[in-house]
């Protein structure tokens, strides 16, 4: 590689490009360091502030959100919320990275049907199901249960396999033929090359998988009845009206397992191919 | 060729013929009908007992629990908390066995499950409160199934608007300026005309400081300034969904009341903004006043000492009392108005029995200890209901009094008991949004000027809940 | 690049020639599973399949068949809690009516199999080589028929907990189930009257062509904006000079990490009139904005598109991050060689190669966008705009369906409009994927 000498023209290119970093970021940020500072706030209300910002601080409203549990378990809610949303999102990206493998490497007789099919599905008004989905699980006995969800999450992610099978159509065939020459079966193939490959790819969809349960109403609505069982966008939606404080410090506090989830992943995230193991 | 086919259609057959044989054989058998309520009360049951989160917080729905486990500990009964959401729909869980044997609601969502029959109807003349509780909060939870004439709830407590006033925010004059009929009690909070004039007056000395303030968008609250000039709900006592009278009467001359009220108030009355920071903005003594359900008395106080009140001196300051009259005319800039009474939209919560309960009689003896005078008394004292027993309003006293003699004169309107009751919302939300947004517009924007205007868009919601009802039904 | 080409070549259906050259075990196999297998000595496959035949014929026999008479009848005897009738439940008999179909499907794959797989065993014993080992059988599930293994699960999950449901709702348009009629009402079919009811009324058809035309340009404009500004924002984030990318990228995530619906209320605080913005606006001296109010329509529909980019920017950036980490560095040094410049770099090689990874994906979010429910429901719910039928100006077409469905209980009719509205997007998203090049060409980067 050439050593560029520092030219203005490329500062100028790293001087905007972090311009509108920089703007971005705002804009991102904005929002949410809104609902975080209102959630340390004396009053805790968003509502009861004169500009944008409150003007006295404390942490009441998070000390009250983890002790006082009697009404609002929240701790429990962020466990049983935990739980669901490891277990499926574990689930779910398995069944998924394996349908999308399946679908992008193999050829077999109905595969364009099954494609089109899922393509259409996708497009009907979930919430229309909604009921089907209940009854189903009433007879299951699958009502007011963690594992019941996670089923449903599961067993509903490879849905939205396209996204990988985009993926893994970029890969190229002659890695996996290469292999399959050393006499690695199929299922070999899949576990010890295609899956190393595309840990961009899983991380993107752990992540997906991980967060529809933690943000997820309808369902757990539907299906939790006994409040100990609650998830923590359930329990929110039932607090009472004048519970402001409550509100804004659970909203807020919701969003650390998925940053933390995000710092531990992100690495992998930009690790793909260009890792370079594979290249060819 | 031949054999293979004859094999496939034999098995075929053979499928066929269990699906055919066992299809028909299979139906549900039917039992023995039994009436529930035999007497007897069952021994050794648990009952779950669904009670409103507020009766939980403040610690009363433990009470209840413990004195009627201890009454009851002899036939092994046990009353314990059902841990469920306050709203939760009998319908959906019932059936299916997840739903609590006993459920306190508020009357339109408990009248909601008689349809389906997922309440029983109570033999109330059995409880002791029978003759206790009044006529109108009875009629509430009566209806005719099947040409029979049956009661589906206990009300325990009756909920309606109040107005909630800062006495220190009172004019220092008030006694001379502000009390016209010198009875000891400030005109604005007897009359809507007096209030509209000390608005525009509190609203002229600075930023941010309002008389009156209330969404006026929230049909709970709203809907009562068209029932005060004629206009009802449901035709037929509130039992006939196909006559809808919004726009009886002279219910116009409310929807020109509304626009009047936004006028004093600012944009904020539009959405749900006060609704939100009326605790504190009261508090803080922004406002003077506004309208809720008695419930939130606590609120108002929590928020007056963290804004350095001590609370003794809060309670000495906030007053909470009934709502104003209103000028027959439905002019509020009228000097001398002739007054008609407010009427307002209320409800009635109570208890009802899950038709899905084990042990009938176990929930009818936790209904009749729950509503019987001393916890009764206690649940008002705790949680500042007004309670349903007459002879607990006299003890309470007060409020009690005031929002029970509302309902026994017809100032408080019950809600709707028909299922058709959650069609009117919407329509309802879109109009006064819609007039009280009609203060704020541009000259040559406003639509409300006139009152035949504001009479037909009445006409249009009344249509848009006929349509919701019926264009849709066969 | 290479290619494979497995274009199956016309021959005989294998059902013909089954029915034409089958011999006695394979008759035996069709008559009961499993028993061709056992009379040629393969005892665990043929054992299996026997289990399955006696499993299936059991779930048919001691609740399947009633299944599927439910199915038809809907029910006959009301259920009267009040005193203890338990009586049919005509929408769990129309579920569960669904279910056993799928089993009976998944019988008839198994019954299917079972004949193919004795018809193998005889070919292979006619061409003189020796019936396949079942240990070698169980192998190839992990070889040459992965697909078919690894496909079993997720198909079984998408049938029961996403066809279903689907499936039932569908089903439900034939019926008369709302309104008052809801169990233990007895509900029954009703054929097509629910889609007679929605031509001939007159409200109908002009609320529907005005939200289906908002609906269209609401996910057009959502779904470019998202798409692009996620694509812009990876790569920006991916460029040389920015140190630290992974900090940068949590900005985004927060967006992420927060539920939809919480962000959602926050901003519909924001705008509000007492919101911060307005506070902003009149202490500046000038008069408060209804940007989401009853007259806002534009002004609601845009702060709709915006509040739903920032939703959803992050997620798809994440997804652009991803594939673009698995892009051939080699081209662009290819390109850099020949002198192209970063502009031309984008537009030759990264957008193709996005474009051609993203277009399922593309169009996913399209139905995702054309189906949001979320976004003007807590933005701006609860009104009913003159000149719409039971809708607002900003409903998208799913929530006026909520608004009949749901809020009003019409759940035969809520079902009939969405398989209107399902025929329209499928129709289009099928021609648009169908010429798509990752559908025509998926093999190309490969």
């Amino acid at each position: 590689m050439k050593k560029l000498k520092l030219q203005p023209k490329k500062l100028f290119d790293t001087g905007i490009t972090y311009l509108i970093i920089l703007a971005v970021s705002f804009v991102f940020l904005f929002p949410i360091l809104w609902l975080t500072l209102a959630s340390f706030s004396r009053s805790g209300s968003i509502y009861s502030f004169d500009g944008f910002f409150p003007t006295a601080f404390s942490f009441d409203s998070f000390n009250k959100l983890f002790n006082d549990t009697v009404m609002y378990n929240y701790p429990q809610w962020f466990l049983n919320t935990l739980f669901i949303a490891t277990m499926s999102a574990l689930l779910g990206t398995f069944l998924t990275i394996l349908t999308a493998y399946c679908m992008s490497r193999f050829r077999f007789k109905s595969r364009k049907t099954l494609m089109k099919t899922t393509l259409v599905l996708g497009m009907f008004p979930s919430f229309m199901t909604m009921t089907a989905v209940y009854l189903l699980m009433t007879q299951f006995n699958l009502v007011n249960q963690h594992w019941g969800l996670i089923l449903i999450y599961a067993a509903g992610a490879p849905m939205g396999y396209m996204t990988q099978k985009g993926f893994f159509d970029t890969i190229p065939n002659s890695i996996d033929e290469a292999a399959r020459i050393d006499g690695a079966s199929n299922a070999q193939v899949f576990v010890k090359i295609t899956l190393p490959m595309a840990k961009p790819m899983i991380v993107y969809t752990l992540l997906s998988q991980f967060v529809w349960p933690w943000s997820d109403f309808i369902l757990p609505s539907l299906l939790l009845k006994d409040k100990d069982l609650y998830t923590v966008a359930v329990g929110l939606m039932s607090l009472g009206e004048t519970e402001f404080s409550r509100f804004a410090a659970g909203s807020i506090f919701i969003a650390v397992p998925i940053i933390v989830l995000y710092f531990l992943l992100s690495k992998f995230l930009v690790s793909g191919m260009s890792a370079g193991a594979v290249k060819q | 060729m031949k054999k293979t086919i004859i094999a496939v259609s034999l098995h075929m057959a053979i499928l066929i013929a269990i699906i055919a044989v066992l299809g028909s054989a299979s139906g549900t058998v039917e039992q023995e009908g039994q009436a529930q309520f035999t007497g007897e009360l069952e021994r050794n049951v648990v009952i779950r007992i669904l009670e409103n989160d507020t009766a939980k917080e403040q610690g009363y729905l433990q009470e209840l629990l413990d004195a009627f486990n201890a009454e009851y500990a002899e036939y092994g009964i046990v009353a314990v908390d059902a841990n469920m959401d306050q709203y939760s729909d009998l319908e959906n869980d019932g059936p299916y066995g997840y739903g609590p044997d006993v459920l306190y609601q508020a009357n339109d969502r408990i009248m909601r499950y008689v349809a389906g029959r997922h309440i029983q109807p109570i033999p109330v003349e059995q409880l002791d409160c029978y003759s206790e509780i009044s006529e109108s909060a009875w009629e509430a939870y009566t209806t005719e199934v099947s040409g029979q004439e049956y009661i589906f709830g206990v009300p325990v407590n009756v909920q309606g608007p109040l107005l909630y006033y800062r006495k220190d925010l009172l004019p220092d004059n008030w006694e001379e300026d502000w009390d016209d009929d010198k009875n000891g009690v400030p005109d604005m909070v007897e009359n809507w005309n007096d209030m509209y004039a000390f608005s525009l007056w509190r609203k002229s000395q600075g930023n941010e400081t309002f008389g009156y303030m209330k969404s006026l968008f929230d049909p709970y609250f709203a809907v009562g300034y068209l029932y005060s000039y004629g206009a009802y709900s449901f035709g037929n006592n509130n039992t006939d969904p196909s006559d809808i009278g919004y726009s009886a009467g002279d219910s116009e001359l409310g929807g020109w009341v509304i626009r009047q009220l936004a006028s004093i108030m600012n944009e904020w009355c539009i959405d749900d903004t006060i609704t939100v920071n009326a605790y504190n903005r009261l508090a803080r003594g922004d406002y003077f006043a506004t309208m809720t359900t008695p419930d939130v008395y606590t609120l108002f106080i929590d928020e007056m000492v963290a804004e350095g009140m001590t609370r003794e001196e809060a309670v000495e300051n906030l007053v909470v009392t009934s709502i104003p009259k209103l000028p027959a005319s439905g002019d509020l800039s009228e000097g001398n108005p002739e007054l008609i009474d407010s009427k307002m939209m209320g409800g009635v919560n109570g208890y009802a029995i899950s038709s899905y309960t084990k042990a009938p009689n176990a929930c009818l003896a936790f209904v009749n200890f729950a509503t019987s005078y001393e916890m009764m008394k206690l649940r008002s004292e705790m949680l500042g209901v007004v309670p349903a027993r007459n002879d607990t309003v006299l003890e309470v006293g007060g409020l009690a009094l005031v929002i029970n003699r509302s309902l026994e004169e017809g100032n408080i309107i019950v809600m709707p008991s028909i299922k058709e009751n959650a069609q009117m919302w919407t329509p309802l939300q879109t109009f006064f949004t819609d007039v009280a947004q009609d203060a704020y517009r541009a000259e040559n924007e406003v639509k409300y000027a006139s009152l035949e205007a504001i009479k037909t868009a009445l006409q249009n919601v009344d249509q848009q809940i006929y349509d919701a009802i019926f264009t849709l039904q066969e | 690049m290479k290619k494979i080409k497995t274009k199956p070549k016309k021959q005989t259906p294998v059902l013909v020639k089954i029915l034409k050259e089958g011999n006695k075990n394979v008759f035996a196999s069709a008559l009961c599973m499993g028993a061709g297998q056992l009379m040629y000595r393969q005892w665990a496959k043929g054992l299996l399949f026997l289990l399955a035949q006696i499993g299936l014929v059991a779930f048919f026999v001691l609740y399947g068949a009633g299944a599927i008479a439910g199915f038809f009848t809907l029910g006959s005897v009301e259920a009267n809690p009040w005193y203890g009738t338990e009586g049919d439940n005509s929408v769990m008999m129309l579920i569960m009516g669904i279910f056993a179909f799928i089993v009976l499907a998944v019988y008839l794959a198994i019954y299917w199999l079972n004949i193919k797989d004795a018809y193998k065993t005889q070919k292979r014993l006619e061409s003189g080589r020796a019936i396949r080992p079942f240990k070698s059988e169980l192998k190839g599930l992990l070889d040459s028929n992965f697909h078919m293994t690894a496909l079993t699960l997720p198909i079984l999950g998408v049938s029961v907990f996403c066809v279903i449901p689907i499936i039932f709702m569908m089903l439900i348009a034939f019926t008369n189930y709302g309104g008052n009629i809801i169990p233990p009402e007895l509900v029954d079919w009703v054929g097509l009257s629910n889609f007679g009811r929605i031509v001939t009324l007159s409200q109908f058809a002009p609320t529907f062509f005005k939200i289906l035309g908002w609906n269209f340009t609401w996910a057009i404009a959502s779904t470019a904006l998202n798409y692009f500004a996620g694509l812009g924002l990876a790569l920006l984030y991916n460029k040389k000079c920015v140190k630290g990318k992974a900090f940068w990228r949590l900005f985004p995530i927060l967006a992420y990490a927060v539920p939809g619906f919480i962000t959602l209320l926050a901003f519909r605080f924001m705008f509000s009139y007492g919101g911060p913005i307005n506070q902003m606006i009149v202490d500046g001296g000038g008069t408060a904005i209804g940007f989401l109010g009853i007259d806002a329509k534009w002004s609601s529909r845009i702060i709709g598109l915006f509040v739903n980019a920032w939703l959803t920017i992050p997620s798809s950036m994440l997804l652009a991050t991803g594939i673009l980490s698995n892009m051939n560095n080699d081209l662009y040094e290819a390109a850099r060689i020949d002198g192209a410049s970063p502009f031309k770099q984008f537009t030759k090689i990264t957008l193709p190669f996005v474009v051609f990874a993203t277009t399922p994906v593309l169009i996913g979010q399209f139905i995702a966008n054309f189906n949001n429910f979320g976004i003007f429901y807590f933005l701006r719910g609860g009104l009913y705009m003159d000149g719409y039928f039971l809708a607002s100006d900003t409903d998208l077409l799913i929530n006026w369906l909520f608004n009949l469905s749901i809020d009003n209980n019409y759940y035969s009719i809520g079902a009939t409009i969405s398989i209107i509205i399902f025929i329209i997007t499928s129709v289009i998203s099928i021609a648009v994927y169908k010429s798509s090049a990752s559908y025509k060409q998926e093999d190309t980067y490969k």
